[in-house]
């Protein structure tokens, strides 16, 4: 298959501080993608560059064929390229009707609004319950599925999720995992941030280990690793 | 019973139009999270250009409306030019404050050469006077206390019923999520910063109709409305709104028992006092949103 999304050599940082170095990557070749490696190098930014919140100072990025470089923020969420930033921050005094309005705002995703609604209901009936509820009332679980929520609203044709389950316990860990499994099988193609490789081995087909703001290692179907392995990859040997 | 009558009467009509004035400045700072130094300005401007209008020729009911959207453009150039170009830099509130400050301080010498130090008037929204409770009033006042609450709930309903509100309410909260949710975060600044300028416009435009115009009218609403943004939380509109009726009240109890001169040092001391104990301001929730 064709990859969907293709970073080629991707330079990007804050200020004079450079984060990614020529970075390179590509998803939907194989199905899910999952990035892993250390914090604070790159994975992010690396995000944060795909979506238009960073402007790279150098490389390209396609989106199913599209030259998506240096597009404004919105213009991409208008391809279909959805981000779920790190850390359910959302709009805390907003409700989670609202949320879901503000996720179909953009006119690609507009006429789909009721049916997308239907479809994140059914991933979260939880959120139902508390519809016209404020966001910051809401328990770390629950606000991650209305992150979640608000992007499959968008009506994504690639879905990218930073670490969705950061924080939270065991227990409600794993009914999100298996909410993002779902979103997989109805047929979005994910892009996963992920420090639980556990959940990453299961859900994805391609995985990157990303220091010091470079690939440092593609591992695709069929070179699957077990846990040690990448344990020591992580952690050097 | 006139008394009464006088105090509930004046604090509306001061309410009024501190409500207007404050509005502004608590949507700017919600949406943008800066403080519009010029704000007082925009007031000033908005009464020129409508005297102005009717100068020319046109009808008050003609010419008000226009000076209202013409205000908004200018709020939507300052913004675009003196705002907008800083925003991500470090110390973004104390920079836009001189900006803004310098920005207002233009137009205002501006004004003074184009129309000169002479004061000026602009007719009354409604000509006449009424008297009700035993207290004179003229009919511009009532409309006034009648049309601002009316603007107000607009433009209540305009942020919480509609989704270009919806999506002002979100700039608010988190710009990084609004940009991921596909917002055009810009051009969300500069309509906060239109609707802000209108408001003052009108504001200006309702006063110059009962007192005489300068080029430094704007500059006691500014402080005002800062008094009550500070007193009622600026972190909602509708703390400031609120906050304006009781600072109009207590303006008007002041100055009927204790007389025009003590008012302003009372107000500061209410100030000082809700800075003390209240510091977020007495309708304040600790977080910034519009609602």
């Amino acid at each position: 298959m064709n990859p969907i999304l293709t970073v080629e050599g991707i330079t990007a940082g804050y200020g004079r501080v450079t984060v990614l170095h020529d970075i390179s990557m590509d998803a939907g070749r194989f199905g899910n993608v999952g990035l892993f490696g250390p914090n604070g190098h790159g994975k992010t930014t690396l995000l944060r560059a795909i979506s238009g919140l960073l402007r790279p100072k150098s490389g390209r990025i396609l989106f199913d064929g599209q030259d998506i470089t240096g597009l404004s923020a919105r213009a991409i969420v208008g391809t279909g390229l959805i981000h779920v930033p790190q850390g359910n921050r959302l709009f805390p005094d907003l409700s989670i009707a609202d949320c879901m309005a503000l996720g179909a705002y953009s006119p690609r995703a507009r006429p789909h609004e009721a049916e997308n609604r239907e479809k994140v209901i059914r991933l979260f009936p939880k959120l139902a319950e508390r519809w016209r509820q404020r966001v910051r009332t809401l328990s770390g679980g629950e606000r991650q599925m209305v992150s979640i929520g608000t992007a499959l609203m968008s009506d994504p044709r690639l879905l990218i999720l930073d670490e969705p389950t950061l924080g939270l316990a065991p227990k409600i860990k794993d009914e999100l995992c298996a909410s993002v499994m779902d979103i997989s099988r109805g047929g979005v193609p994910l892009i996963v941030v992920e420090q639980d490789i556990e959940f990453l081995l299961e859900l994805t087909q391609q995985l990157y280990l990303v220091n010091h703001g470079a690939v440092a290692t593609e591992i695709k179907p069929g070179e699957s690793l077990d846990h040690g392995e990448i344990m020591s990859m992580y952690f050097g040997h | 019973m006139s008394a009464l009558a006088e105090i509930l009467f004046g604090g509306l009509f001061q309410g009024s139009l501190y409500a207007m004035m404050a509005v502004g400045l608590a949507l700017v700072w919600t949406t943008i999270g800066v403080f519009n130094f010029s704000h007082g300005v925009f007031m000033m401007l908005g009464a020129y250009i409508a005297w102005q209008l009717v100068e020319f020729g046109l009808p008050a009911a003609v010419a008000f409306p226009i000076a209202v959207v013409v205000m908004a453009g200018v709020g939507w150039i300052l913004q675009a030019s003196v705002v907008r170009p800083l925003i991500g830099r470090p110390n973004i509130v104390l920079v836009v404050v001189i900006t803004t400050l310098a920005a207002g301080s233009l137009i205002e010498n501006g004004a003074l050469t184009i129309w000169g130090p002479r004061s000026k008037q602009i007719p009354a929204l409604i000509d006449g006077n009424a008297t009700i409770g035993g207290v004179g009033v003229s009919l511009h006042q009532i409309a006034i206390i009648v049309i601002t609450p009316l603007i107000l709930a607009a433009l209540w309903m305009f942020l919480n019923r509609t989704r270009l509100g919806l999506a002002l309410r979100a700039v608010a909260q988190n710009e990084d999520a609004s940009h991921l949710v596909g917002l055009n975060v810009t051009a969300l600044y500069g309509l906060a910063f239109a609707i802000a300028a209108s408001l003052a416009g009108l504001a200006g435009i309702f006063m110059g109709g009962y007192r005489f115009m300068s080029p430094v009218m704007g500059s006691d609403p500014l402080l005002k409305a800062l008094i009550v943004v500070v007193f009622g939380g600026i972190s909602s509109i509708s703390g400031p709104i609120f906050a304006a009726y009781l600072i109009g009240f207590f303006e008007a109890a002041c100055s009927y028992y204790f007389g025009l001169y003590w008012t302003p040092a009372m107000l500061f001391g209410v100030l000082i006092l809700t800075l003390m104990v209240r510091p977020e301001g007495i309708f304040a929730s600790r977080s910034r949103g519009l609602a």
